[in-house]
């Protein structure tokens, strides 16, 4: 409002200057000077597309008949977090092969061959902490496509020697883990702020795939695919009413009680504050993150925290890291912040760029001075309200397509988010003032908690810029810099640390 | 940045027709040239708004490679009314830079010399550097420190983020240029007084030091990624006359010597508004959106002459190439022929040919992944650019075989196109594919915008609406006869990729220290 006004009383000035010119020729000085009308924005309810099958199956519908297209989404109570200890990787390969090992009375050439002539695309995976299931045809084709998609979901066959495929595959890929620098970060800095043994940084070797059989596979889907843990996201060309006596009839006597799924755990790691380098000697770039635990998603600091981290790192150019690390020094092309708020346990702050092994530390202390910097001062009022103005003027992009917005309720429920939640969103965001922010900055950013993970040529990284000896990984780390070994890609055995 | 540019589908592959329609695009043309495509559609409140510049890396020459990629991120630094307290002083001392610039690059020019002459061994290495040298980067950097005083840093994006606007972002391929941003539907006007104002008075701001983001930019895609340089390598070695042989990002000493007036040069020929494209897809009203073009757009001249097709074509390739490489990947093998541009009558069936090979149901998955079980991956791919295109095999050998094998069996499943007749059912299978995938496509409005803005850099708009025409009427016959046409052997380049062990460890242990 504030903006608004001020423009208003300039705007008018300017007029006055300009009153012989016609109408059009009219082009403001500087944006600021243009008027907008408001945009009224409701998001869409949840409540009115959600339907109950008689099974427990929880379906969620909006119809969208611009293109002749259908969409199914389905998310299955289950996930990754779910393997046993000495089988990691069951959960992903249960997925991956309900879709590619055909079904009891589909081989897995036939069933490929039917869903490809009908140009529809099937797909089923097992993340984390949830399974999914999807399917996408043309409306004209909704029938035989459902009654491909729901084969797969109730009979899966896992013939042995896709499954055979699939571990050659993986294997493959296990050899390469060690090759590119962002995956030996992403992985490594997991490892750092989970700990080794929480299953988000558990990882799939050689042994816990030769361990997994056919039976596991069956036995996994029998355990947790039932009506009674489905919540479908159903988008695009179809009659809500014929479409749920369709779920209905395709699921109809799926036999077998409702599936005990065990809660999602989370980690029990404290991080180990400090300095870790892991030497990749033929790269001239090197990756690094910093960051410490962050809170999760019912945290009533969770707005002012999203807020704070825009300013910080996550929004873009706008963005302090950005605006120093990259704008001022020429130091990375990528460089920022993010602060997700866990669903079902606290998320993580990160901090990252990527920089030329010589400038790796100078980066390093610039992205402190800014960790430090907001948590001493207050945030100036146009950050504020840039930050603000942002978050609230995106809003309807969270509702973008019918898919988004199906997909969206679906994954509410899954999660348990709280039911206001969309229609107080903003409300809450607009809430946060620059003492919120500077509070919130000193409770949740703490400099002597960071962990800081660097991945390149440790070599050079430890010379740093001989111009600029002031900035050092050495004295970065106090003297006390830890050099992570890398695994055994195969077996995921580390080197004793 | 590289963007399919094929489309959309309206014909049902049954002889009724009963759900087609084209993209009812309304094509708007200002006086200067510049054009404007319009699709009004329900949905959220929110514009997807772009514009497309027809130059990429295609339009460079040697020397000054690099430079439409430099460009772009220029074209966020600001302009004369953006990213400034007081423009006048500012280009006054921008224009000092320039010419300390000119001089410093002189001194350059002679430790290059040297370097040549094997009298010093690194002409960048700052020990080598002659006092009146040191002397004009001492004075360079005193008014790079002056011009500071007048920056508004990066006001440019913190206008349209504070409008709420999302996705900002840009990319340069070979043979465009591409801008493009999701805008609230109500801050419509703010997209029009930006893009017009940076492309009628923009400033290079940082032109020097930006280098060095673009090398970080380098160093990420391609030096520190396991394949990078030899996926480098492998282009220049795959175009012998085209300029399509050199990286989007330029050769490094390219980016050291460009200088701003080569830029300023680039600009008034390439970023004149009759070879510029822009289009809006989303909640707007085209009669307010036609307004505000002319209001806006039209303030913008014409350029001083038109820009001028890329003169230098390929040359034919008389011998097959190969390049053999070790490094940290499966072995694996990638065969490129060269095909047609795009929107040439052969790209149907090349593509249709490609669709036949990839995929679950595909020749070569079957072939070479189930059945002889060679690969553990295989796939095809046909590419149109605007003045040439290729065909690509590629395949990763499973463990314990080789790739020269898997490369055999790739041949195999092209002589079977080229011997055989394609089944009907088989065509028609992925005939029905592509009408699906076309349909998905579109469902995007930013999706829509950046295929209808490439396909307007490559040629014309007007493609996507008759893509579908010329898809569901391929036959066996134009199968087989693009197959024997463009897959000789002498027509090949062929990179064969052998693990190498990383450095410093013993291939297969992981962290011996």
């Amino acid at each position: 409002m504030k903006t608004k006004n001020r423009s208003l009383t300039v705007a008018a000035l300017y007029g006055g200057l300009l009153v012989s010119l016609p109408l059009t020729a009219q082009i403001v000085a500087h944006p600021r000077l243009l008027k907008f009308e408001t945009l009224k924005y409701d998001p869409p309810k949840a409540a009115p597309a959600r339907h109950v099958l008689s099974n427990g199956a929880i379906v969620y519908t909006v119809e969208d008949h611009v293109f002749p297209l259908v969409n199914v989404s389905l998310l299955i109570r289950t996930g990754q977090y779910l393997d046993p200890a000495d089988k990691i990787g069951l959960a992903a390969l249960a997925g991956d092969e309900m879709r590619a090992g055909g079904t009891k009375t589909r081989r897995p050439q036939d069933f490929d061959e039917e869903a490809d002539f009908l140009a529809a695309t099937i797909a089923s995976s097992i993340h984390d902490t949830q399974g999914t299931a999807a399917l996408n045809c043309l409306s004209r084709s909704l029938d035989p496509s459902l009654a491909l998609f729901f084969d797969m979901l109730r009979n899966p066959g896992f013939d042995p020697q896709r499954l055979q495929l699939a571990k050659t595959q993986r294997l493959q890929g296990f050899a390469r883990r060690n090759d590119q620098t962002n995956g030996i970060e992403a992985r490594e800095w997991e490892r750092l702020l989970r700990g080794p043994v929480h299953f988000s940084t558990a990882q799939d070797t050689r042994g816990s795939l030769e361990a997994i059989t056919r039976e596991d596979l069956i036995a996994f889907h029998q355990r947790y695919y039932h009506p009674a843990s489905f919540i479908f996201a159903v988008s695009g060309d179809f009659d809500t009413k014929e479409m749920l006596g369709k779920l209905e009839k395709a699921l109809a006597g799926w036999e077998g009680p409702k599936p005990q799924v065990a809660k999602i755990p989370p980690p029990n790691h404290q991080p180990r504050p400090g300095v870790y380098l892991i030497d990749k000697p033929d790269v001239n770039q090197c990756r690094v993150s910093m960051g410490q635990l962050g809170v999760t998603r019912d945290n009533p600091d969770h707005y002012a925290l999203q807020i704070m981290n825009d300013i910080l790192g996550g929004g873009g150019f706008t963005s302090r890291i950005m605006g120093r690390v990259r704008s001022d020094e020429g130091l990375a092309y990528s460089a920022g912040s993010g602060m997700p708020a866990g669903t079902y346990y606290a998320g993580v702050f990160r901090a990252y760029y990527q920089s030329k092994s010589a400038t790796c530390a100078q980066a390093a202390d610039i992205v402190l001075e800014e960790i430090n910097r907001i948590r001493t001062a207050k945030v100036s009022a146009e950050e504020l309200s840039t930050a603000l103005n942002y978050a609230v003027g995106i809003f309807p992009r969270f509702f973008a397509t019918p898919a988004i917005v199906a997909g969206t309720f679906a994954n509410d429920e899954y999660t348990g988010r709280a039911p206001d939640y969309w229609d107080t969103y903003r409300a809450r965001l607009q809430a946060v003032t620059a003492d919120d922010v500077l509070r919130v900055a000193q409770k949740y950013l703490q400099p002597d908690q960071l962990v800081i993970l660097a991945v390149g040529n440790a070599g050079d990284i430890l010379k740093g810029d001989p111009t600029k000896p002031q900035h050092s990984f050495e004295k970065l780390a106090k003297g006390a810099l830890r050099r992570l070994p890398l695994p055994d890609p195969v077996t995921m055995v580390y080197p004793a640390e | 940045m590289k963007t399919p540019t094929r489309i959309l589908a309206l014909l049902c592959w049954t002889a009724v027709a009963v759900w087609g329609q084209k993209v009812p695009v309304e094509e708007f043309a200002l006086d200067n040239g510049f054009k404007l495509l319009m699709v009004p559609r329900k949905g959220d409140p929110n514009v997807s708004a772009g514009w497309v510049a027809r130059v990429g890396s295609v339009n460079e020459r040697p020397g000054i490679t690099g430079l439409s990629h430099l460009f772009e991120h220029m074209m966020f630094k600001g302009s004369h009314a953006i990213g400034t307290t007081n423009v006048k002083e500012e280009l006054q001392v921008i224009g000092e830079m320039d010419a300390v610039r000119a001089e410093v690059r002189q001194e350059e020019e002679a430790l290059i010399e040297k370097s040549r002459r094997g009298l010093i061994d690194d002409p960048k290495d700052s020990k080598n550097r002659t006092p009146r040298h040191r002397e004009l980067l001492a004075k360079y950097e005193a008014l790079s420190k002056r011009a500071d005083q007048f920056m508004v840093k990066n006001e440019f994006d913190r206008i349209y983020t504070s409008a709420g606007a999302s996705s900002m972002n840009a990319g340069t391929s070979q043979d465009y240029t591409i801008y493009f941003i999701n805008t609230p539907a109500n801050k419509l006007e703010l997209w029009f007084w930006l893009e017009s104002d940076r492309l009628m008075n923009p400033v290079f701001r940082e032109f020097y030091s930006e280098r060095d983001v673009v090398y970080e930019e380098r160093r990420m895609r391609t030096d520190s990624t396991p394949t990078g340089r030899f996926r480098e390598m492998f282009e220049s070695m795959f175009w012998q006359a085209s300029p399509y042989s050199w990286p989007v990002v330029g050769w490094p000493s390219d980016l050291d010597g460009i200088t701003r007036q080569e830029a300023e040069a680039y600009y008034a020929v390439n970023y004149a508004p009759n070879n510029l494209t822009a289009c809006l897809i989303g909640d707007f009203d085209p009669a307010q959106a036609k307004d505000l073009a002319k209001k806006y757009f039209g303030r913008l001249k014409r350029g001083p002459r038109p820009p001028e097709p890329v003169r230098t074509r390929e040359v034919p390739q008389m011998a097959e190439k190969r390049m053999i490489a070790y490094a940290e990947t499966n072995p694996q093998v990638q065969v490129r022929y060269h095909t047609v541009a795009d929107n040439h009558t052969d790209e149907p069936p090349l593509i249709m040919m490609a669709n036949l090979l990839n995929g679950r149901t595909g020749r070569l998955y079957k072939s070479l992944v189930l059945e002889q079980q060679l690969a553990t991956n295989a796939r095809a791919g046909s590419d149109g650019l605007k003045y040439e295109g290729y065909f690509e095999l590629t395949g990763v050998a499973r463990p314990g075989k080789d790739p020269l094998d898997v490369e055999k069996a790739l041949y195999k499943e092209v002589e079977a196109l080229q011997n055989g007749l394609v089944a009907e059912r088989e065509l028609q299978k992925v005939k029905n594919q592509e009408q699906a995938s076309d349909f998905r496509r579109l469902q995007s409005n930013f999706g829509l915008m950046i295929q209808l803005l490439s396909s307007e850099a490559l040629g014309s708009w007007q493609t996507i609406n008759n893509y579908v025409e010329r898809f569901q009427t391929v036959t066996p016959e134009d199968i087989q006869r693009v197959a024997k046409k463009y897959f000789g052997p002498e027509n090949r380049t062929v990179g064969v990729y052998y693990t190498k062990a990383p450095a410093g460890r013993p291939a297969g242990s992981g962290g011996a220290q």
